[in-house]
């Protein structure tokens, strides 16, 4: 009986053995295929290397990236004021000194990551919003896929190109922050700390791409410019002004009496929370701020059971992602559906040449 | 034993002489011999002052020869009068003169009687007796008020001793003791440490003596034998130390560890350790713990039955934290007690939420990104 259980568990575990190791020489084999499908080797690299260059010779781009560049330099030194001023609170956070670059402030301008979550959308607007419908405009779309070459190089390109301005931007930046804080504080980042800044990073390229592509979706969309960029800042202004006053009377309405029991009170705080999580920079804010601060500990609203014997300490770094990971699913997954639709925009659209 | 020349001239001719002198008194009757005190109780080591009237009832100057006789050699004595010592003393009739007799006994004596006379030769005699009240005593005496003494094993006994000096000549005596192994001893004659000290003769000096009991004593009655001691004499002293048990526990983890992660919602197993950090056995200590609402503490087992004076037990706690525990530290507090004593630990416990919604995230990331490739593979190759 022992002898051909562990016998067919050994067959078993062969044969998956079997079949994960032939799964990526598959996938390699699929690659491949895909990549010689279309058109020579390195079309694409240079397509999205002309774009990149197109994006850094644009005078749109160069007086955004100073625009921020110089905000953000505004905010470092008023978090380097701050940081001086009130030296060393005791608080848990203590131990993340180096984050506190990334969030503190004196008040006379908000703290980096706000102005990142403030001006990030604008960047990736305007890098989107004329991506195709003026080179359709200018007629060099009908003559650029007249070459052979995929049609979804075309758009993919422009999106690779401009993901990797924003990432570039970003990384700088964040470097930035960290070169001007070893040299005023005078102490390196712990590792923790400096994959937290990695983190941000990421989350925030993330969260660009997800505007970019909402405005490349536009530009396919709407023939003019203007009205893809209009319609961009329509949506970013939506959900940074009009969406919250809409949520607010909503809650207004809902909200229970102050004799309310406390399980309404709780399904009530729960609404509220579920209403904020619908704009997408609800869902960066709260995902910055847990990243940037280890000692935020829940973002919902929370029971009495769950906050008795609770003692304030910070989160490891796993623990934070895997509290903000459903924002973070939610921010990744509406970037993808974002650049799934306009990808289909575009490839379903009729290209004539003018 | 004493030879028969001995007896001959210690008993026999001392009573020779009184049936002699006696028959000489009859003779000549005018001298006689006064004292108020012929017998006295007194301690060894005394001195004694007599005065003794010598009278002449007689109606011419008499003379005579005073002396004392049968004193015990070791014993000492002074005969003056009118401040000379004086061997012959006239007397004018119908007067009297008066003699000082001090006798110094010593300390080293036997209790009993003793009995010797005053002379006047041919005259008088006037036996005079002392008792002496109890045996005496040895050399030095160390003696103290209190010889027993009662304290926690972690308390100091001080005890207050008496080291008198009881030879004729000073003497430096070396103070030692015969103490367990792990207890400490410090002699204090003059408020400070010393190992010996100098006392001069009939002198006695206060010497405080400190005891301290090793750390991990037991309960129980101890005694401390000190010394003091010279070369030629020696003092013993019993001190007594009645060690009454404490009560002392301690919860601790076998690494010392305070600290341990959980998932939310499952649960975990602790190793404790119980520690009887007293000096006196412990009884069914009982283990019980304080913690936030939802959660779960189970001890195997939950009650100790004996842990003896300084041994430990291990004990297993399996915690079970709230299913809905935000992730971060939460304190539980894990005690354990008896009736006498309780010890608590504070537990940090490092909540992680589980992976299951990290998964359903990437599984939708995952989604995502394959229709991606699937619009590639479909739409791309046109």
């Amino acid at each position: 009986m022992k002898v051909t259980a562990i016998q067919h568990k050994y067959m078993t575990r062969a044969f998956w053995e079997e079949r994960l190791r032939n799964i990526i020489p598959e996938l390699r084999d699929q690659l491949i295929s895909y990549r010689r499908s279309g058109a020579a080797p390195g079309v694409f690299r240079s397509m999205v290397l002309k774009e990149v260059g197109d994006h850094f010779r644009s005078w749109r781009v160069i007086i955004l990236m100073v625009i921020i560049l110089l905000t953000c330099i505004g905010s470092l030194y008023t978090a380097l004021t701050a940081i001086s001023d009130t030296g060393s609170a005791g608080n848990s956070d203590e131990t993340f000194f180096f984050l506190h670059l990334f969030t503190l402030s004196d008040g006379s301008l908000p703290p980096f990551f706000v102005f990142i979550g403030f001006l990030g959308p604008l960047l990736g607007i305007s890098l989107g919003f004329d991506a195709v419908n003026s080179e359709q405009n200018r007629g060099t779309l009908s003559r650029l896929l007249a070459q052979p070459i995929p049609r979804d190089y075309v758009i993919n390109a422009k999106f690779v190109a401009a993901l990797l301005v924003i990432a570039l931007l970003f990384f700088v930046l964040s470097f930035t922050v960290i070169g001007a804080g070893l040299l005023t504080l005078g102490i390196p980042p712990t590792p923790s700390e400096f994959m937290r800044i990695l983190s941000f990073m990421l989350l925030s390229i993330v969260y660009v791409a997800l505007w970019l592509n909402l405005s490349v979706y536009f530009s396919v969309r709407f023939r003019q410019p203007a009205t893809s960029a209009l319609a961009g800042i329509a949506v970013w202004l939506f959900f940074t002004v009009f969406y919250p006053l809409i949520a607010n009377l909503l809650i207004k309405a809902a909200a229970p009496s102050p004799y309310a029991s406390g399980r309404s009170v709780y399904l009530f705080e729960r609404f509220r929370f579920l209403l904020m999580q619908v704009m997408p920079n609800e869902l960066y804010s709260q995902a910055t701020s847990t990243l940037l601060m280890p000692s935020v500990r829940s973002l919902g609203p929370l029971t009495m059971e769950q906050m008795e014997g609770a003692i304030p300490g910070p989160l490891p770094l796993g623990q934070s992602l895997l509290l903000v990971w459903p924002q973070l699913t939610g921010l990744i997954s509406l970037t993808i559906f974002c650049f799934i639709l306009s990808y289909l925009a575009f490839m379903r659209r009729e290209i004539r040449s003018r | 034993m004493l030879n028969r020349k001995q007896i001959l001239t210690r008993i026999f001719l001392p009573f020779l002489l009184v049936m002699l002198s006696g028959s000489l008194t009859v003779t000549a009757q005018s001298l006689r011999l006064y004292t108020p005190y012929p017998e006295i109780t007194v301690p060894p080591g005394e001195t004694i002052d007599y005065s003794i009237d010598l009278i002449n009832n007689g109606a011419s100057i008499a003379t005579a020869e005073v002396t004392v006789d049968g004193i015990p050699e070791t014993w000492s004595y002074t005969l003056r009068s009118g401040g000379w010592s004086a061997r012959r003393i006239s007397v004018l009739p119908g007067e009297k003169k008066t003699l000082n007799l001090k006798v110094e006994l010593p300390y080293d004596i036997d209790k009993g009687s003793y009995t010797f006379r005053v002379l006047a030769r041919n005259h008088a005699v006037l036996p005079i007796t002392i008792e002496v009240s109890e045996k005496g005593t040895v050399k030095t005496e160390f003696t103290a008020d209190q010889g027993n003494m009662q304290g926690h094993a972690t308390s100091n006994f001080n005890y207050k001793t008496k080291l008198e000096n009881q030879t004729g000549e000073k003497q430096l005596y070396a103070l030692t003791s015969h103490a367990p192994r792990g207890w400490t001893v410090v002699f204090k004659p003059n408020y400070q440490q010393a190992s010996s000290v100098e006392i001069e003769p009939g002198q006695s000096k206060d010497i405080s003596v400190e005891i301290k009991p090793p750390y991990n004593v037991k309960a129980g009655k101890y005694t401390i034998p000190v010394m003091a001691t010279t070369g030629s004499s020696s003092a013993r002293l019993e001190l007594e130390a009645d060690i009454s048990g404490s009560y002392g526990v301690e919860l601790t983890t076998p690494d010392g560890r305070l600290s341990e992660k959980i998932t939310a919602g499952r649960r975990r197993n602790l190793e404790l350790m119980v520690r009887n950090s007293g000096s006196t056995d412990l009884n069914s200590v009982r283990m019980t713990a304080v913690k936030p609402r939802g959660w779960e503490v189970t001890f195997t087992p939950d009650t100790i039955p004996f842990i003896a004076a300084g041994e430990s037990t291990q004990i297993r706690a399996e915690v079970k934290a709230y299913g809905k525990a935000i992730p971060g530290d939460y304190v539980i507090n894990l005690t354990a007690q008896t009736p006498e004593i309780n010890a608590d630990a504070s537990f940090r416990m490092s909540v992680r939420t589980p992976l299951l919604w990290g998964w359903l995230g990437i599984l939708i990331i995952l989604s995502a990104i394959g229709t991606v490739y699937w619009l590639f593979r479909k739409y791309g190759r046109r």
